[in-house]
């Protein structure tokens, strides 16, 4: 009896070990997973003021100021492949008593106009500086002209100028990116 | 990414806690159990493991998490339940796995009653503490965190291939108290661990800000140790990386000395206490090691454009290269081949055994005696086990039934409470067929029948020849 015992609870213990199983799952919604993650990070930022658009030396008006940036991390892989959305937040704040025209060209590696955002600035005093926001989101297929992009000119105009002119035009800016992986 | 989280599925479906034997410790018919304690009493005369067969055991789980919590089958959507488990769970929750395959073992008394037993066994043991807030930083970004920062010392892993050259000695002092002592050669295949990270990731807002926010890492101090991986990475062909890794298991990687030591008391025949403490030693870390580390702060407000006056022919400004050049400067990414020494995760195991029933091996009948030293055919007890883990021990305690049935077999159940589950059951036996000694031990059996809702599940199993002491 005893022996019998034996061989009848190995076999049992066997098969519990071997029947055991995984139920009341799917692994197929792996395939469904993905990361959202929504990351914000500053852009660039600026500091111009009112004698930036006067020449000291030759005495004439500089209408428009320029100044490139790379911005290589667009193009990247990660970034190219996964972004799905990008809400840019420009605050210019100025004390110049003049409208400013700023604009955020995107070009590509062969400086090809890829994005462009535009937007007017309020002009404001000394006393009174004026904040202008402007949000733009990108999205869809203008996602793969932002991502085509590696720089950045930022074209900052002035209607007029003179040697009197004071005060400054701040910018701050940021990005939210949307990023599906 | 899918790969990754099946991979750390299949990790929490394999297997409780990671190297604790609680069924095969004090369970004298199995010979393995002398590996858990060498100083356990001895029931044979000699033993021969079936080389590779002798001892198979695999050892896998997670705490807070189950392969049911994240692909259960239904309404909601998976990657809410991912988010869900992200929140719940925290930075002491950990994913386990540990394998152990017996190469040899042999064990013989000599005239003196000395046991002496050898073998080789490979290990291999990985372990994953839940990186929280990198994890809440991959799953949802920095936004809903700002002013929030995020622990790199969260990020803690440890990994490791090894194999193992023992040989022990048991002696029973006298019949109160049995005493052994195993040393061992550690010979490392691959090893790789990074803990002791420090620093944060942070997104502030606030004043004094030229842009909107400050990103900063700031006192960063991460590494990763490795050793045996260089060397594989610039092999190529399979064939070659089987060749070296099969040296290495022959005494041909990073080398380590350790002990076991272990005793057993039994002051009468109704009560007996063990205790041991295995692997007190280290593996020295000195060929083909290659360390990562990366130290520093830095801050970063975007970039910062200052128009400079046009001139023709002139470069602009290179604000985006200088940003990553100082970002290199401050915090450089340093690879270094300095040996390390590790200490082997220390282990610990203790019992208090009361034996019960009916006697065995007294004047009326000694037919159930069969060699081994149980004076009773049942036995209860509480067994304690705990491992040091970089985040400190890691204790399981455990309450057992054991019982013999006849001569052949010998059965033994656990219920254990450990970081993974309180409800953990186990059950093991021990048969004496021939000469063949055959063991099987399971725990977790109560998920045997979902699996996927387990935390962990452990298994042994070995063949061994078994010469007994009255042959």
């Amino acid at each position: 009896m005893k022996r019998s015992l034996t061989f009848l609870s190995i076999p049992i213990l066997l098969i519990f070990c071997f029947t055991a199983c995984v139920k009341d799952t799917d692994f197929k919604q792996g395939d469904d997973v993905s990361l959202t993650p929504v990351v914000e990070l500053d852009l660039i930022y600026f500091n111009l003021v009112a004698e930036d658009f006067f020449d000291q030396v030759t005495q004439t008006p500089v209408l428009t100021v320029n100044d490139t940036t790379k911005i290589e991390f667009l193009n990247e892989s990660g970034v190219r492949e996964n972004l799905v959305k990008a809400d840019f937040q420009f605050t210019f704040t100025n004390s110049i008593p003049r409208q400013f025209l700023a604009e955020f060209n995107f070009l590509n590696e062969n400086n090809e106009q890829k994005y462009t955002i535009t937007t007017n600035v309020e002009s404001g005093s000394e006393d009174d500086p004026v904040i202008t926001n402007f949000f733009e989101t990108i999205e869809g297929a203008d996602i793969t002209r932002l991502t085509s992009s590696n720089k950045v000119v930022v074209s900052v105009t002035i209607p007029s100028s003179d040697i009197n002119l004071e005060g400054t035009l701040n910018l701050k800016s940021k990005t939210t990116y949307f990023l599906e992986f | 990414m899918q790969r990754l989280l099946f991979i750390f599925a299949v990790f929490m479906t394999l297997g409780a806690m990671a190297q604790n034997k609680q069924l095969l410790y004090g369970f004298d018919k199995v010979p393995q159990s002398l590996l858990l304690n060498p100083g356990a009493r001895v029931s044979q005369k000699a033993h021969f493991g079936i080389p590779f067969l002798s001892q198979i055991h695999v050892n896998a789980g997670s705490t807070g998490v189950t392969v049911f919590d994240i692909f259960k089958e239904d309404e909601s959507s998976i990657n809410d339940r991912i988010r869900e488990q992200i929140f719940s769970l925290n930075n002491k929750d950990f994913f386990t796995a540990n394998q152990q395959l017996e190469i040899l073992n042999f064990g013989w008394k000599n005239k003196n009653g000395t046991y002496f037993s050898g073998g080789i066994y490979q290990e291999l043991d990985f372990m994953l503490y839940f990186p929280k807030d990198l994890a809440v930083l991959a799953w949802e970004g920095n936004r809903n965190y700002i002013n929030n920062p995020f622990d790199f010392s969260d990020l803690t892993f440890t990994g490791e291939v090894i194999t193992a050259f023992h040989f022990g000695l048991n002696k029973e002092v006298n019949k109160n108290l049995t005493v052994g002592i195993r040393g061992k050669i550690y010979s490392s295949i691959i090893d790789f661990r990074s803990t002791n990270n420090s620093g944060t990731f942070l997104t502030r807002e606030g004043e004094g800000l030229d842009n909107f926010y400050e990103h900063s890492i700031n006192n960063a101090d991460v590494s990763i140790q490795t050793s045996g991986y260089s060397s594989l990475r610039e092999m190529d062909g399979s064939d070659e990386v089987v060749k070296e890794l099969l040296g290495r298991t022959l005494l041909g990687g990073n080398l380590g000395v350790g002990i076991d030591i272990g005793a057993t008391y039994r002051p009468n025949e109704l009560w007996e206490y063990s205790a041991s403490m295995l692997d007190l030693g280290a593996i020295f870390y000195t060929k083909d090691v290659e360390n990562y580390s990366a130290k520093g702060s830095y801050a970063l407000q975007g970039i910062e454009l200052i128009f400079p006056p046009i001139v023709n022919g002139e470069p602009g400004i290179p604000y985006y290269d200088t940003i990553g050049d100082d970002l290199k400067e401050a915090i450089p990414i340093d690879t270094l081949s300095n040996s390390y020494t590790r200490l082997r995760p220390l282990k610990m195991n203790a019992s208090i055994k009361r034996n019960f029933g009916r006697r065995v091996g007294s004047e009326s009948c000694d037919c159930l005696k069969m060699g081994g030293l149980q004076d009773y055919n049942q036995a209860v007890g509480v067994q304690l086990y705990n491992i040091f883990r970089p985040k400190g021990p890691q204790l399981a305690g455990t309450l057992f039934y054991q019982r013999r049935f006849g001569r052949y077999l010998s059965a033994k159940a656990t219920y254990t409470a450990d970081p993974f589950s309180y409800t953990n059951i186990g059950f093991g036996i021990a048969a004496d067929i021939w000469k063949i000694n055959f063991y099987l031990a399971a725990d977790n059996l109560l998920s045997y029948s979902n699996l996927a809702k387990s935390n962990g599940v452990s298994l042994q199993f070995g063949l061994n020849i078994k010469i007994k002491e009255e042959e």
